[in-house]
């Protein structure tokens, strides 16, 4: 009688690859909030219905998930979720089934109706289902099973009305279904007697137990106690008893409706003459590495122009700042500091933007799980799941979209050491130094015959050196630090469908948006430090007054300055330490920062003064400071040193803790000083330099 | 015992027995020469890893550690499920197996822990 009033919150709880997203979105009319489950990375999703479908509801968007049995962080989210472990219940729950595809997503449907709450069953994909000529009785369904069924075509948003309208209908109560074991199943009868009897909880806890989780994912001390009174092997044992258990009631359930769930799949036709081409042996591969080029040349080349645009945008800004104040120290502190700051934030948004387009796009389209099934083979002898190779390609772009893009990995453990290899591939910001580098010592001449093979050639070899290390770095956490078994691939391969725009925009909204709400603030932050640091003390440096600030004179510099022995064995001397400190904004950083420092405003696309001051800068021998053997230790400093305040200001949105952040740049850092001090110093016993 | 139950308790006998015998023919290479005479399909039982692409085969148990048995058989890998191979990946491995009317992508190492009859 009160259905319109009491807000009632619908937990939606479904496999993946059901269209629950599609679903998701058309019941909240894509207003919704995003946020984590309490102290997991596993993102949640809630949502008010929309006023036009005329209820009060609240709906949680579950992880997809085959099963509420936790052996992954996702399914231990779900469950904790729907049994009111930190936070509300749900009243009730919308169980989403791919109608195409009944015989193995009725098994969550039977799990989820052991919880005793009341349930509907959205019967989706019903238009797939009918052209295709499978069942789609949802009357007969609902007979068979017990519970309300609703056909829906979340896509075309048909039959989402009626499921509200059922959710209304649902009775405040419900009895839990649970299927009795049958007299054979003899293990799993005694290890329920032994937890006090049946019921979903001693089913969660025997499947999770046998998984080697309960612990882990909040099994009560009683409840590990009276494991632990038992064999292993018959716990397991159990555990299979009761799959089978759920499985058979599916078979019965299904009996005589819904045949030829065998080892045809109805669902994959047309998708199994798509994979003969997309997973062929050589078109396969093909087509791989072609969607592989299309996104990097996205994050690298398409966001360019809009990267371009945010730039001219700062840009304007800070000198409408500078001439409505006119110069002074407020005015660099807005410019330098604050603009700046949000600069390097909003600087990021079109290549996330553009690498989850993609993503998300060939997500929802099947390819991703193709992606995962073809390159599986080369990512399982590093110890990491098929779905870590994307993420990681993204690294030769930008490390801070790719970061984010690790989510689809579901492994914790597999994520951080993918996380962890991500920063050393070799990214766009690096190229403005190796250009500056190369510039300056290498290739004086850009006329010269063989001058831009030369140039190819040590671009090519940084990029060797920085794949080669990430992969050592991954296969060296993957056995140390991060050691977990190569987790194994249990993946589906679903139907080809053709993703859907809403979908996506929606997924590059929230990403964008989540990126910017919780790196801005340590960005920003940093960001004013930095400029602070090489600013004061401001007699000295004569900040907030007209032309270039003396930046050798500042903290920062004076710092560099006495760190000139820690700088000189790796062939670097103070005014390149100061570059060093400045580019910790941002790689690229660093050509800006080295004019300051040679008192010069420097064109960051073309130097060629900055070049010249580099090449020609002498000590006091009149020997010339930076030799090629010099640049070369300096180029290897900046492959690995994580020089990028924004990637680990992800990181430490990503892993929820800033202990991995400073292990990331210590050891990064550590990394790349030892490296460069061995290149000059071997370089030096050889006779170069 | 009811007599209804004789087929079962049999059937979970020779299971048993057969697990042992894949422990025991996996444990060591010398086992293997001891293995040798005895029934080769005892030692060396079928699994989902042998069979050939197009073939299929029925699901009779799952060998391994327990979070892999929970996750295969809730995906739905029980006893009696017929399972077809449907491809190989380009480099080898994973491979593409249908089961209830879905594709799912295993690993050699994890098919050949499935046992089918």
């Amino acid at each position: 009688m009160s259905e319109a009033t009491t807000p009632r919150i619908v937990a939606l709880a479904g496999n993946p690859n059901v269209g629950k997203t599609s679903l998701f979105n058309e019941l909240t009319g894509s207003r919704h909030r995003v946020g984590n489950y309490a102290g997991v990375t596993v993102e949640r999703r809630d949502g008010d219905v929309a006023r036009k479908f005329g209820a009060v509801l609240t709906i949680v968007d579950l992880p997809g998930c085959y099963s509420l049995t936790a052996t992954s962080a996702d399914e231990a989210a779900a469950h904790a979720t729907l049994t009111g472990r930190g936070g509300d219940p749900p009243t009730a729950i919308v169980a989403v089934v791919d109608a195409t595809n009944l015989p193995r997503n009725l098994y969550f449907v039977l799990q989820l109706r052991e919880l005793g709450l009341p349930i509907v069953v959205a019967l989706n994909m019903i238009d797939t289902a009918r052209t295709l000529g499978l069942f789609s009785d949802a009357a007969q369904l609902a007979d068979r099973l017990g519970v309300p069924v609703v056909a829906t075509s979340a896509r075309n948003g048909d039959g989402v009305g009626e499921l509200v309208a059922a959710i209304g209908r649902l009775p405040a109560r419900e009895t839990a279904s649970l299927v009795a074991p049958q007299a054979a199943m003899t293990e799993l009868r005694d290890v329920l007697r032994k937890l006090g009897g049946d019921g979903a909880r001693a089913r969660w806890v025997i499947g999770t137990a046998a998984a080697g989780r309960l612990q882990e994912h909040g099994g009560t001390a009683p409840e590990q106690a009276a494991i632990a009174t038992l064999d292993p092997q018959v716990v397991l044992r159990a555990a299979v008893q009761l799959a089978e258990l759920r499985y058979h009631e599916v078979d019965r359930v299904l009996a005589g409706i819904h045949e030829g769930g065998d080892t045809t799949a109805p669902a994959m036709a047309t998708s199994e003459r798509i994979d003969a081409v997309l997973t062929h042996r050589v078109w396969g591969l093909g087509a791989f590495a072609l969607v592989m080029a299309t996104i990097f040349t996205a994050v690298f080349t398409w966001a360019q122009p809009f990267m371009d645009a945010i730039e001219w945008v700062i840009g304007a800004a800070s000198e409408a700042t500078t001439s409505a104040l006119g110069p002074g120290l407020l005015t660099d502190l807005l410019t330098q500091g604050v603009i700046a700051g949000v600069g390097n934030v909003v600087v990021f948004v079109p290549q996330i933007a553009m690498l989850f387009l993609l993503l998300g796009a060939l997500e929802d389209s099947g390819y991703l799980a193709r992606a995962a099934f073809l390159m599986d083979r080369m990512m399982a002898k590093l110890g990491l799941h098929g779905r870590a190779f994307i993420p990681l390609l993204s690294g030769y772009a930008c490390a801070v979209p790719a970061i984010l893009g690790t989510r689809t990995i579901t492994s914790f453990k597999d994520r951080l050491v993918t996380i962890l290899m991500i920063p050393y591939m070799s990214c766009s910001a690096r190229l403005p130094i190796y250009s500056l580098v190369i510039g300056a010592l290498f290739v004086v001449d850009p006329d010269a015959p063989g001058a831009n093979m030369k140039r190819a050639g040590i671009m090519l070899g940084m990029y060797a050196l920085a794949t080669v290390s990430a992969l050592a770095v991954g296969f060296i956490a993957k056995r140390t630090i991060l050691r977990s078994p190569t987790p194994p691939l249990v993946l589906e391969l679903p139907p080809y469908r053709l993703p859907r725009l809403r979908n996506t925009v929606l997924l590059v909204y929230d990403r964008t948006m989540d990126f910017v709400r919780n790196a801005s603030t340590v960005i920003l932050a940093c960001t004013i430090v930095l400029w602070a640091v090489l600013s004061f003390p401001r007699d000295a440096t004569g900040a907030g007054e007209e032309g270039p600030t003396n930046i050798s004179a500042s903290y920062g510099g004076r710092v560099a300055q006495t760190m000139e022995p820690v700088l000189e064995p790796m062939g670097q001397d103070w005014r390149m330490g100061v570059g060093i400190l400045g580019s910790f904004a941002a790689r690229e950083v660093l050509v800006s920062t080295l004019g300051l420092v040679y008192g010069m405003e420097a064109d960051e696309d073309d130097p060629v003064e900055l070049r010249e001051a580099i090449r020609n800068e002498t000590d006091e021998h009149g020997n010339r400071k930076h030799t090629p053997l010099s640049g070369l230790a300096l180029m290897v400093f900046f492959v690995y040193a994580c020089q990028c305040m924004s990637t680990l200001a992800v990181v430490r949105r990503e892993t929820g803790s800033w202990g991995w952040t400073v292990f990331m740049f210590t050891s990064m850092t550590t990394v790349a000083y030892v490296a460069a001090v061995v290149v000059f110093q071997v370089g030096r016993l050889l006779g170069y330099g | 015992m009811a007599v209804p139950n004789a087929g079962a308790y049999s059937k979970a006998v020779l299971a048993r027995a057969r697990t042992s015998v894949t422990l025991l023919a996996s444990g060591s290479a010398a086992l293997d020469r001891v293995g040798a005479s005895l029934d080769a399909r005892e030692v060396a039982p079928r699994t989902l890893g042998t069979l050939s692409v197009g073939e299929s085969g029925e699901v009779a148990g799952i060998d391994g550690d327990g979070a892999l048995v929970v996750r295969l058989s809730e995906m739905g890998f029980v006893a009696g499920t017929h399972v077809r191979l449907v491809k190989v990946a380009p480099l080898g491995d994973p491979l593409q197996l249908t089961l209830r009317g879905y594709h799912v992508s295993l690993r050699r190492a994890e098919a050949a822990r499935i046992r089918i009859a």
